[in-house]
């Protein structure tokens, strides 16, 4: 009934403003003033990144948005530019598309993320959030110039700030009173897929598909020779395109976690590997990372699939005895953290989403920091106000890394 | 190329095997990568040059144990220090440009785009002009940095198609000053990508100089250029702000303000109107 509801209010509306296709829905910049929103709560949505994945994300969007259009790079021999595209970019010069859900590989997310923005679009993006730290803050800058909701692709954080005791924990936190004598240790034991996404390390070039646009999907990573393993869910294994299961499957575990100890808006300033040397392109196998805030709080990786395992801190959580009596009370007196926002309601009312670009973009700095000790194998120091590693030159390289032309953030 | 020895191909061989999913996940020993590593290591450039006489192009044989020891040995020799990281970065330099197949020149790029430092940079820009190469040159030098303008700006004008475009979006990467009159020009380039690139890197680059140029290809563009070219007369406000030219940036948003009048664009009419109320 609702649904009807909404359809007669749309096609009301169209009517006024002279609207002459029936179903096309009406962007919501010709019915809102400032702040866009539209009297029929309806928008215009497309998907970009039809794998397997696409769908599920759109679904993130919520009930109100009406797929308008797809995009992915599979589809060069299909694209009309009308409802199937293979070029993100012209799909965003619509204007009567509000939202867009972006599942491509990660390698994509910050620079359709960015775009999408830059065009006036709400973005809901699939995790992890980038391929590595300076895209992220990139996603953090446009999100703020446009001012356009952005919501990360996990949402844990939306159960774990409803939780009792991590509210608890989230106020301890947040209050800094536990200066830095943090004793917290946050363990995340296996569960990181790290041999189902690794990579191929001897692999024969193949003929590209001829419904695959080839460049287009390497994007900003070098353009390599096509193998199918590159492409449509293996590649994660990848570091062209992501950084294996700790990427994939970390920003799912970590997002609550890293609201609970209230670490939104920073990072890590060490962090220390255990693993082989790595493989320049293939992710493979590694043993644990272990990585430290300013204030003591320990966030370890383990992966359960390769070398002795960690044995360092056993997990422990933040205690209220952990705090003088006093500053219990403080804690006691201190209002709960605001209920976070969901997509659906963010877009509607533009108030920010509780996954928003700054968080995810904080969570997705673990997953590239820990990726960046077991890359160059070495204890890594990090400095979470400039986001740059500090004293090493040459995993610093990992932090901004080149993009091939013509892409750029 | 000179044979390896037999040595060196020894000490190559005690590289892990891939599985049987061609993948690095089985068998793999740490402490036996990097003892042989070290021992090749103390080869010198002689064994570092034998490695790479090792590599083939892709479908060409096996090279996946000369490939990841070559990787390798770059991480070890970070450890190491500068000396032993140069002198690294030395002998990949010393085998580019000759006959190696290009393929196997891309992944020495792209082991210095990793590991390499001034001792590259010249014999990189150097490769700017190789069409099949410039991308991955232009890649390492950024990742360099230093001394890698010069090298931009100096293989500018020998360079069409691809090579060009990327030349000057990097010009713009690394904020090269002494580019704005060639990006300038660019920036009213035949082709859009160019376009793009200039009117993003006069932005980055920050020239308050450019503000009128990039506000007037804004307005006279369509589609996704004048999506682009409104971001980047956004990024340039955001820097002369920064510079303390607020006048210059309230000029930009005061224009997009009045002008953006079109509904699809009501998001920039409003936050130039925020962005002007902040300014003052």
């Amino acid at each position: 009934m609702q649904e009807d509801r909404r359809v007669t209010r749309r096609r009301f509306i169209q009517g006024a403003v002279g609207a002459a296709a029936a179903f096309t829905i009406v962007p919501r910049h010709v019915l809102g003033g400032t702040g866009n929103t539209a009297p029929s709560e309806t928008f215009g949505g497309a998907l970009i990144g039809c794998g397997g994945r696409g769908n599920g994300t759109f679904g993130g969007l919520g009930p109100n948005v009406k797929k308008l259009a797809q995009c992915d790079v599979k589809f060069l021999t299909k694209a009309d530019n009308k409802l199937i595209y293979s070029d993100y970019r012209r799909l965003l010069e619509r204007k009567d598309i509000d939202v867009v859900a972006i599942a491509t590989p990660p390698g994509w997310h910050a620079l359709i993320s960015v775009a999408a923005m830059e065009a006036g679009k709400d973005v809901l993006c699939e995790k992890p959030m980038t391929r590595f730290i300076s895209e992220g803050r990139a996603v953090v800058e446009a999100q703020n110039r446009y001012k356009r909701i952005f919501q990360i692709g996990t949402f844990g954080r939306f159960g774990e700030s409803g939780n009792r005791d991590s509210i608890r924990t989230h106020k301890i936190m947040a209050s800094g009173l536990l200066g830095t004598n943090c004793k917290a240790v946050h363990r995340k034991q296996g569960g990181l897929k790290v041999k189902e996404w690794s990579g191929m390390v001897k692999a024969e070039p193949q003929p590209i598909p001829k419904s695959l646009d080839w460049d287009m999907y390497c994007g900003p990573a070098p353009l390599r020779p096509f193998h199918p393993h590159r492409f449509g869910g293996s590649h994660r294994g990848y570091w062209d395109y992501e950084g294996g299961g700790l990427s994939d499957m970390g920003q799912h575990h970590f997002d609550p976690v890293q609201w609970r100890f209230a670490k939104d808006y920073t990072s890590p300033v060490e962090i220390e590997p255990y693993a082989p040397p790595a493989h320049p392109e293939a992710v493979a196998m590694w043993g644990w990372v272990e990585m430290k805030y300013a204030d003591g709080l320990t966030f370890v990786f383990e992966s359960h699939e390769w070398g002795k395992g960690y044995d360092r801190k056993e997990e422990r959580g933040v205690r209220l005895e952990d705090l003088s009596e006093e500053d219990r009370k403080k804690i006691e007196e201190m209002p709960d953290p605001e209920p976070l926002v969901s997509f659906p309601d963010a877009i509607r009312t533009r108030k920010q989403a509780g996954g928003h670009a700054e968080a995810a973009h904080r969570c997705a700095t673990l997953l590239h920091l820990a990726n960046a000790a077991i890359r160059t194998g070495r204890k890594l120091r990090y400095d979470p106000v400039n986001e740059q590693i500090i004293g090493d030159e040459y995993a610093n390289r990992l932090v901004n890394q080149p993009m091939r032309s013509p892409w750029h953030l | 190329m000179a044979e390896p020895s037999e040595k060196l191909l020894e000490l190559v061989g005690r590289m892990p095997d891939p599985d049987d999913r061609g993948m690095y996940c089985t068998n793999i020993d740490k402490e036996k990568i990097e003892a042989a590593i070290a021992e090749i290591h103390k080869g010198g450039t002689e064994n570092i040059i034998g490695v790479i006489d090792m590599l083939v192009e892709p479908g060409r044989g096996d090279d996946v144990k000369a490939h990841y020891a070559l990787h390798c040995i770059g991480l070890y020799v970070c450890k190491l220090g500068e000396d032993a990281r140069s002198q690294f970065g030395e002998a990949l330099v010393s085998q580019l440009g000759g006959n190696r197949p290009k393929a196997v020149q891309k992944y020495l790029i792209e082991e210095l785009q990793a590991f390499g430092g001034r001792e590259a940079v010249e014999k990189l820009g150097s490769m700017l002009t190789d069409e099949d190469l410039c991308e991955p040159a232009a890649m390492a030098l950024v990742a360099i940095r230093r001394g890698a303008r010069r090298q931009f700006r100096e293989a500018l004008g020998k360079v069409k198609g691809r090579s060009k475009l990327t030349i000057i979006q990097n010009l713009g990467v690394l904020r090269d000053r002494r580019s704005v009159g060639e990006l300038t020009k660019a920036a009213e380039d035949d082709d859009q990508d160019v376009r793009i690139a200039a009117t993003w890197g006069l932005a980055n680059i920050g020239d308050a100089g450019s503000a009128d140029l990039l506000i007037r290809i804004a307005d006279n563009s369509s589609g996704w250029e004048r999506i682009q070219a409104t971001k980047a007369c956004l990024m340039l406000a955001e820097k002369l702000i920064a510079a303390g030219q607020k006048t210059d940036a309230a000029r930009t948003y005061k224009h997009f303000q009045e002008t953006r009048s079109d509904p699809g664009e009501q998001y920039i009419k409003d936050l130039a109107a925020d962005a002007l109320a902040s300014v003052g």
